[in-house]
C-alpha cells in the first residue's frame, strides 16, 4: 500500500456528499488554489510559456535580432546532417550510459556500507551528502579543473610515483571521463534514497534467511536487491533524466566551448552554443525539443522494462 | 529531493488520483483559472507600474543610459572614472555600466536583443558589428549630433556598413608579438630585432628558450586560439581572411599550411603540449602564460601590453609578427579599430546616447580619463592632449602604432555577417591538429566548410 494509493482512497468516497460537505470541499478547494496561486503563476509564466514559445520557435529561422520566420520542418531536417550533432549525442550517451549506472553503484555501495549501523551515522550521511549540493555547482567545476589540471593536485600526486598524467580535462582522450568523474561523486541524493530505503527492509526476513543459512551474498541478491528495485528504479529515472539535461559541469570545466575538440560538447552545451553564440535560436529550441522526445523514450523504456525486474511489496 | 518517511513512496509513476470531471468541477476550474488570471494580469500591472516609476523621473529631466562593455579589471575603473567625468558635465544624464568577459558579453547581449533589452550604449566588435547593424539592432549614428571630424579616415570607415555609421571606433591597435624579457634573460636569449626577423627566427628563438628554461616554461605561446595570427599569416602569403564581397579568402591549404608550422613548433617544443595549449585558452588575461612567465613570446593586440604588464609585474617589449622574407614591409600588419562604440536601434533616449558617444570620442576629460586602454585614440586632437598624461606603458603602445604606419598592408576586408563563429571554429580544429586526432589536410578542409557554412 502505497502513500499515493491511501491518498486516492481517501478522495473516492462511497456514496454521495451532503450539502454541507459539498460546500466544505469548495472552501477548502478555492483555498488551496490560493495557496496553489503563486506556484501556478511561475509555472505559466516561466515554464509552459516559454516551452510553448520554444515549440513554435523550432519550427522558424530565428536569429534573436529579428522576427522569427517559419521554416516548417528545416531545423528538424538539419539535425540529420549535422556532423557536430551527431558528435554531441554521442558524448551524452556516453555519459549518462556510463555515469549514471557507475554514480549508482557507488552510491548503493555507500548506504550498504552506512546501513550496517554505524555509530556516527548522521555526520557520515551528511558529509557524503555534501557532495550532491556543491557537485552541480560552478565553483566545484573550477575545483575539479584545478584538480584535474596538467599541474593540478591528481598529477602531483602521480608525479611523486614517477609518473607523468595527462591533462586529465585539457586532452580530449580523458576530458569526458574526468566530467563523469565528477558526476559521479555526487552520488549523495541517491545514496540518501538508497538508505532511507534499506531501512524499510523489514528485518524478519534476514532472520528468517539466516536461520535457513544464506550467506550475506545471497541475502544481498534475494533480499536486499528484490526489495529496493523500487527505489534503484527511482533513482534511475530520475538520474538519467538529470544527466540527459546536465550543462553546468561540462560548461565550466571546458570554458563554455565544449572542448578539446568537442571531447566535451554535451548536446545541451551544443544547444545553448547554437541558440547564443551563433544566432540559430529556431534551431536550438528543435534541438531542445528533439532532447525532451529522447528522454521520453528513455523514460518510456524504463517503465516499460521496470514490469520485469522492480518487485514491488504490496 | 524528498525523503518520504515511507520507502513506498518512491514510485513517480503513479498518476494523480482521477477525479470524475463534472460540469460543477469544471466551473469551478475555470473560476480558478480566472482567479490566476487575474493574478497574472496583476503582477503585469505592477510591472507597468515600476516602468512607470522610471518615466517619471525622466519627466524631472533624469535620463538613465545603460551601457555595456567588456574588459578587465583596469579598463572597468579607467571606464568608470570617464562615466564620473561625463556625468558632472551632464547631471540629467546618468550612466549605469554593465561589463564582463568577452565570451560572456555576446551571449548576454544577443539575450538582451532579443529580449527588447538592449544596452543604449554597446561596445562592439568588428567580429559582430556586421551581424548586430545588417539585422538593424544598431543606431545610424550619423544622424545624430556626433563630430566625427577629428577621427583618421581610416578607422571612421571601419565603423560603416550598409546601414549607416553603426560605431564609431574606440581606439586603434594591431596584431603584436609580446616579449617577456624576464624570460628571456633567466634562459640567457637575446630578444630578436622585430625588423628583421622570420618566422624560421621565431621557431629557433623559442626552441632555445625552451631547452634553456625550468620545466614548463616555453619560448612562446601557442597560435591558433583566435583567427588574428591566421589573418596576419594569410596575408603574408598572399591572402586574407574575408573577401570584400564577404566571403572566405583563403583555400583549405592555406590554413593547412599554418597548422603544418604549428605543428612543427610543437615537436621542437618551441610551444607548449597540446593540453597546456588547451588549458592555456580558458586563463584570462593576468593569468595568461605570458603574464605569469611561462611563456617569453605571445600573440596580443597592441592595445592590451599596459594590463598585460600590471599583471606580469614588470616590462614587456612589443614586437613586430615575424615575416617570410625579414623585412618588416613584408608583416603586413594593418590598423584595427580596437572596439566600436555603439547603440542600440531601440533606445529611447538615442540624443543623450550619441551625446555621451560623442564625449567619449571627442572630449580630452574622456581621454584622460581612458588613456591607451582601449587602443589609440582615434581622434587626433585628443591623441595629442593627453601625450603628457600617458603612463609609460600606454606610452610603448602609442610609439609602436606610431611606428609600424609606414609598413602596414592594405586594410584587411571586413568580417562578414557570421564571423563571430570563425574563433571558435579555428580553435577547435587547432586542438584537433595538435592532439592529432586530424591531419591538417583534413582540419583544414573541414574548417573551411564549416566557416563558408557560417558566413553564408
Amino acid at each position: 500500500m502505497s502513500a499515493i494509493g491511501e491518498l486516492s482512497t481517501m478522495t473516492r468516497r462511497k456514496g454521495p456528499m451532503t450539502k454541507e460537505e459539498k460546500k466544505a470541499n469548495g472552501r477548502d478547494n478555492k483555498a488551496a488554489y490560493i495557496f496553489l496561486l503563486p506556484w501556478l503563476i511561475g509555472l505559466v509564466a516561466i515554464t509552459v510559456g516559454p516551452m510553448l514559445m520554444s515549440l513554435y520557435l523550432s519550427f522558424t529561422d530565428y536569429n534573436l535580432l529579428q522576427p522569427p520566420e517559419w521554416v516548417g520542418l528545416d531545423n528538424f531536417i538539419r539535425m540529420f546532417g549535422d556532423a557536430r550533432l551527431h558528435n554531441s549525442l554521442r558524448v551524452t550517451f556516453t555519459y549518462v550510459l556510463v555515469g549514471v549506472p557507475l554514480q549508482l553503484g557507488v552510491a548503493l555501495l555507500i548506504a550498504l556500507v552506512l546501513d550496517k549501523g554505524l555509530r556516527g551515522l548522521p555526520f557520515y550521511r551528511s558529509i557524503f551528502y555534501l557532495p550532491s549540493l556543491l557537485g552541480g555547482s560552478v565553483a566545484v567545476a573550477i575545483l575539479w579543473k584545478q584538480i584535474f589540471g596538467t599541474t593540478g593536485l591528481v598529477n602531483q600526486v602521480l608525479a611523486m610515483v614517477g609518473i607523468e598524467g595527462p591533462g586529465w580535462i585539457s586532452d580530449p582522450n580523458t576530458a569526458l571521463g574526468s566530467i563523469i568523474l565528477l558526476h559521479v561523486w555526487t552520488f549523495g541524493s541517491p545514496m540518501i534514497i538508497f538508505l532511507a530505503g534499506l531501512r524499510q527492509i523489514p528485518v524478519m526476513y534476514y532472520e528468517a534467511a539466516k536461520v535457513d543459512g544464506a550467506t550475506t551474498l545471497q541475502q544481498f541478491w534475494r533480499i536486499t536487491l528484490p526489495m529496493l528495485s523500487p527505489i534503484i528504479f527511482f533513482n534511475l529515472v530520475l538520474q538519467i533524466i538529470g544527466s540527459f539535461q546536465s550543462f553546468t559541469q561540462a560548461f565550466i570545466v571546458s570554458g563554455g566551448n565544449g572542448g578539446p575538440s568537442d571531447s566535451t560538447m554535451f548536446f545541451t552545451l551544443y544547444l545553448y552554443q547554437k541558440g547564443f553564440g551563433q544566432f540559430d535560436m529556431g534551431y536550438a529550441s528543435a534541438m531542445a525539443w528533439f532532447l525532451l522526445v529522447i528522454i521520453g523514450a528513455f523514460t518510456a523504456i524504463n517503465f516499460i522494462a521496470s514490469k520485469y525486474w522492480v518487485f514491488y511489496d504490496d | 529531493m524528498p525523503v518520504k518517511p515511507k520507502g513506498e513512496a518512491v514510485a513517480p509513476a503513479a498518476a494523480s488520483p482521477s477525479r470524475p470531471s463534472t460540469p460543477k468541477t469544471k466551473r469551478k476550474l475555470r473560476a480558478s483559472a480566472l482567479v490566476a488570471a487575474t493574478a497574472a494580469a496583476v503582477l503585469a500591472l505592477t510591472a507597468c507600474g515600476g516602468g512607470g516609476g522610471s518615466e517619471a523621473k525622466s519627466a524631472d529631466g533624469k535620463v538613465e543610459l545603460r551601457f555595456a562593455w567588456w574588459g578587465g579589471d583596469k579598463r572597468a575603473q579607467v571606464t568608470q572614472a570617464a562615466i564620473a567625468a561625463f556625468e558632472a558635465e551632464n547631471p540629467n544624464i546618468k550612466i549605469k555600466p554593465e561589463y564582463g568577459d568577452w565570451s560572456g558579453y555576446w551571449d548576454k547581449l544577443a539575450t538582451q536583443v532579443a529580449a527588447n533589452d538592449a544596452p543604449d550604449i554597446i561596445q562592439m566588435d568588428e567580429k559582430y558589428i556586421t551581424e548586430y547593424s545588417t539585422r538593424g539592432a544598431l543606431l545610424d549614428l550619423s544622424k545624430y549630433d556626433i563630430d566625427t571630424s577629428k577621427l583618421d579616415a581610416a578607422a571612421l570607415d571601419a565603423g560603416k556598413g550598409e546601414k549607416g555609421l553603426t560605431g564609431i571606433a574606440a581606439g586603434i591597435n594591431a596584431a603584436t608579438i609580446l616579449a617577456n624579457p624576464a624570460v628571456f634573460q633567466a634562459a640567457g636569449v637575446a630578444i630578436p630585432d622585430d625588423k628583421t626577423w622570420t618566422w624560421e627566427d621565431f621557431e629557433r628563438v623559442s626552441a632555445e628558450i625552451t631547452a634553456k628554461s625550468p620545466k614548463g616554461t616555453y619560448g612562446a605561446a601557442a597560435y591558433g586560439t583566435d583567427e588574428a595570427s591566421l589573418g596576419v599569416w594569410l596575408r603574408q602569403n598572399g591572402k586574407s581572411l574575408y573577401t570584400q564581397d564577404g566571403k572566405l579568402g583563403f583555400e583549405p591549404s592555406d590554413i593547412a599550411e599554418w597548422w603544418a608550422f604549428l605543428k612543427q613548433l610543437s615537436e621542437k617544443k618551441s610551444v607548449p603540449s597540446a593540453s597546456e595549449v588547451v588549458e592555456a585558452e580558458a586563463a584570462p588575461l593576468d593569468q595568461s602564460g605570458l603574464a605569469t612567465g611561462k611563456n617569453g613570446l605571445a600573440f596580443w593586440w597592441s592595445n592590451q601590453l599596459p594590463a598585460l604588464e600590471k599583471a606580469a609585474g614588470g616590462e614587456l617589449q612589443i614586437l613586430r609578427f615575424p615575416s617570410k622574407t625579414g623585412k618588416a614591409d613584408d608583416a603586413k600588419l594593418w590598423y584595427k579599430a580596437s572596439q566600436f562604440w555603439s547603440a542600440s536601434s531601440r533606445t529611447k533616449h538615442p540624443e543623450e546616447t550619441a551625446k555621451f558617444i560623442d564625449f567619449l570620442t571627442n572630449n580630452v576629460k574622456a581621454g584622460e580619463a581612458l588613456l591607451a586602454d582601449r587602443g589609440v585614440y582615434p581622434n587626433s586632437e585628443v591623441r595629442d592632449a593627453i601625450a603628457p598624461k600617458l603612463a609609460k606603458a600606454d606610452v610603448k603602445v602609442v610609439d609602436f602604432i606610431a611606428g609600424i604606419k609606414e609598413e602596414l598592408g592594405e586594410a584587411p576586408a571586413a568580417p562578414p555577417k557570421g564571423a563571430g563563429a570563425i574563433q571558435e571554429i579555428v580553435k577547435r580544429y587547432t586542438s584537433e591538429v595538435l592532439f592529432e586526432r586530424l591531419s591538417t589536410e583534413e582540419a583544414g578542409k573541414k574548417a573551411v566548410d564549416e566557416m563558408k557554412s557560417a558566413i553564408s
